[in-house]
């Protein structure tokens, strides 16, 4: 299942795999095509999760919680780790060649990684935003937002799928804003449009989980503060982890921030202290933690 | 970045806390030239202590401006937000010891060239400055050295200063039925309490040195709750 699936961790691993019993809630390559059921935020378990690409290790043995309606932040410096880490958590990391996972991963206790889990399925439930943001260019507005839907679910009828674009836009603070041009290219909106427009996708799919990739990096202040409110509004609703190199953003806008670090260039990143986000600003417990967040190494 | 970035912004909070802390030693030399003004009734230099007291409040000024400029502008965090966040209290407790003296300046003029002066009296509030004068010493060590037990130790010797003011109360009513006298020594106590709040004040410092190093605020006594 893994994207490394000829290498000896993968075959370790599989070792460890449970298979879930029950009716499971992630749906498995067999039954993979229901419609998304009506779901609340859940929590992300990870225990000792260690990320390899080939020989090098990226990520290693970290363990926390990603809690339900709640931001959670990963801060560090670059190279260490906390994409790998947001990318296994909806099994895209398996996506690089070489790439490999070990540890283990739940999404609500089932974990993600299971035998029989359909990792497209997982991606369903666990959307991903990116750093620049990416609509289909050749797609209008409408079927930016439908893209994902016509992907996953059943066919759908027009005003069914209409009533979805339309509630997803207006989660993403957008409808507003494009609602007289949802026939118009998705390409021809400003920056801070697109990324709302890139949620709104990833939104109307009904995801448990919203990862976003720095987010807002490409994009002006006031457009941050518009995606920043956004991530407010949505945590109502999903659980949110994202990805920042603005330690004010990760201040601003995260209940939890996680502090990854690694010792130097080439060994890998280490979940170094997690907390309240008002704690790890005010009264970190690491000293390497205090030294990042002041901006004294980085 | 390299491995010790913002050296520019980590002197200039450094300047910023020395400047802070230096405002104590102008508060010190204001609280010896004040009791000497009261040991020896000098007029003149209780007024240039009033005068002076505009260097105390211009220090409160500088810094403070400049401690708003390092937060707007470097978003300081974690220690440093602490310590920018106390120094900005200290530099009111400092202000407020500098208005302290000032209080006691003001009141030695209005008892005349030759109060009907009683020795003990005075020496009770020159012994009451003199111990303020260690905890400001005191207080301003503990901050520079992140010192909380030195910091706690502050309410004790503040006890001194306390119970000293105590016995002025008495002294005051045992001075006698003599109008001038009794008129006096009620200054006299107006006195002694700006200097008991001068102590108080140094403790309250104390309580900064606390945030600082664990994060967490705390009275080391509470007043309105004295046993609790």
């Amino acid at each position: 299942m893994l994207g490394a699936a000829g290498s000896k961790r993968s075959e370790a691993r599989a070792g460890q795999v449970r298979t879930t019993a029950g009716a499971p809630a992630i749906g498995t390559s067999s039954g993979a095509a229901g419609a998304p059921s009506g779901r609340g935020a859940k929590t992300i378990e990870v225990k000792g999760v260690s990320l390899y690409y080939g020989d090098f290790q990226a990520v290693e043995d970290v363990t926390m919680k990603i809690e339900p309606n709640k931001v959670t932040a990963l801060i560090g410096s670059s190279g260490c780790g906390k994409t790998t880490f947001l990318r296994a958590l909806n099994r895209m990391h398996e996506l690089t060649p070489g790439a490999a996972v070990e540890g283990e991963i739940s999404l609500d206790g089932e974990d993600v990684y299971g035998a029989g889990v359909d990792p497209v399925q997982v991606r369903r439930l666990v959307g991903m935003v990116f750093q620049s943001p990416n609509p289909f260019p050749t797609m209008s507005v409408y079927e930016n937002v439908a893209a994902g839907l016509s992907l996953n679910a059943k066919r759908m009828k027009k005003a069914e799928m209409d009533a979805v674009v339309e509630r997803s836009l207006r989660g993403a603070n957008l409808w507003e804003e494009v609602k007289d041009r949802l026939d118009k290219a998705g390409s021809g909106l400003s920056g801070g449009q697109q990324q709302r427009l890139c949620i709104a996708r990833a939104i109307a799919v009904e995801p448990e989980v919203l990862l976003m990739d720095e987010p807002c990096s490409a994009l002006d202040p006031v457009a941050t503060l518009a995606i920043e409110d956004l991530i407010r509004e949505l945590k109502d609703r999903y659980t949110i982890a994202i990805v920042t190199h603005n330690m004010q953003q990760a201040a601003r806008a995260s209940d939890l921030t996680a502090f990854f670090n690694l010792e130097k260039s080439g060994r890998p990143g280490r979940l170094i202290e997690i907390g309240p986000t008002e704690t790890i600003f005010t009264k970190p417990a690491q000293q390497a933690t205090e030294d990042y967040v002041s901006g004294r190494f980085g | 970045m390299p491995e010790s970035a913002r050296t520019e912004y980590q002197e200039e909070l450094n300047n910023l806390e020395a400047s802070a802390l230096g405002g104590l030693d102008l508060v010190s030399t204001a609280l010896s030239r004040t009791l000497e003004a009261v040991e020896h009734q000098d007029i003149e230099l209780a007024q240039i202590v009033v005068a002076d007291d505009d260097r105390i409040d211009g220090r409160y000024l500088e810094v403070h401006q400049s401690l708003i400029t390092l937060l707007a502008t470097q978003s300081p965090v974690a220690t440093d937000l602490r310590l920018i966040s106390a120094l900005l209290h200290v530099l009111k407790n400092i202000e407020r010891m500098g208005d302290q003296c000032v209080n006691v300046c003001k009141v030695i003029p209005l008892t005349g060239n030759e109060p009907p002066a009683d020795a003990r009296m005075v020496g009770l509030i020159v012994a009451m400055g003199k111990q303020s004068r260690a905890l400001i010493a005191q207080a301003k060590r503990a901050f520079a050295e992140r010192n909380v037990e030195m910091a706690r130790d502050l309410v004790r010797q503040d006890d001194i200063v306390d119970d000293l003011n105590r016995d002025g109360f008495r002294l005051a009513l045992e001075i006698g039925d003599d109008a001038d006298k009794r008129e006096w020594a009620m200054t006299m106590l107006l006195a002694a309490r700006a200097i008991e709040r001068i102590g108080d004040n140094a403790v309250d410092i104390g309580e900064q040195v606390a945030f600082v190093v664990t994060g967490l605020f705390r009275e080391f006594e509470d007043a309105s709750h004295p046993n609790a």
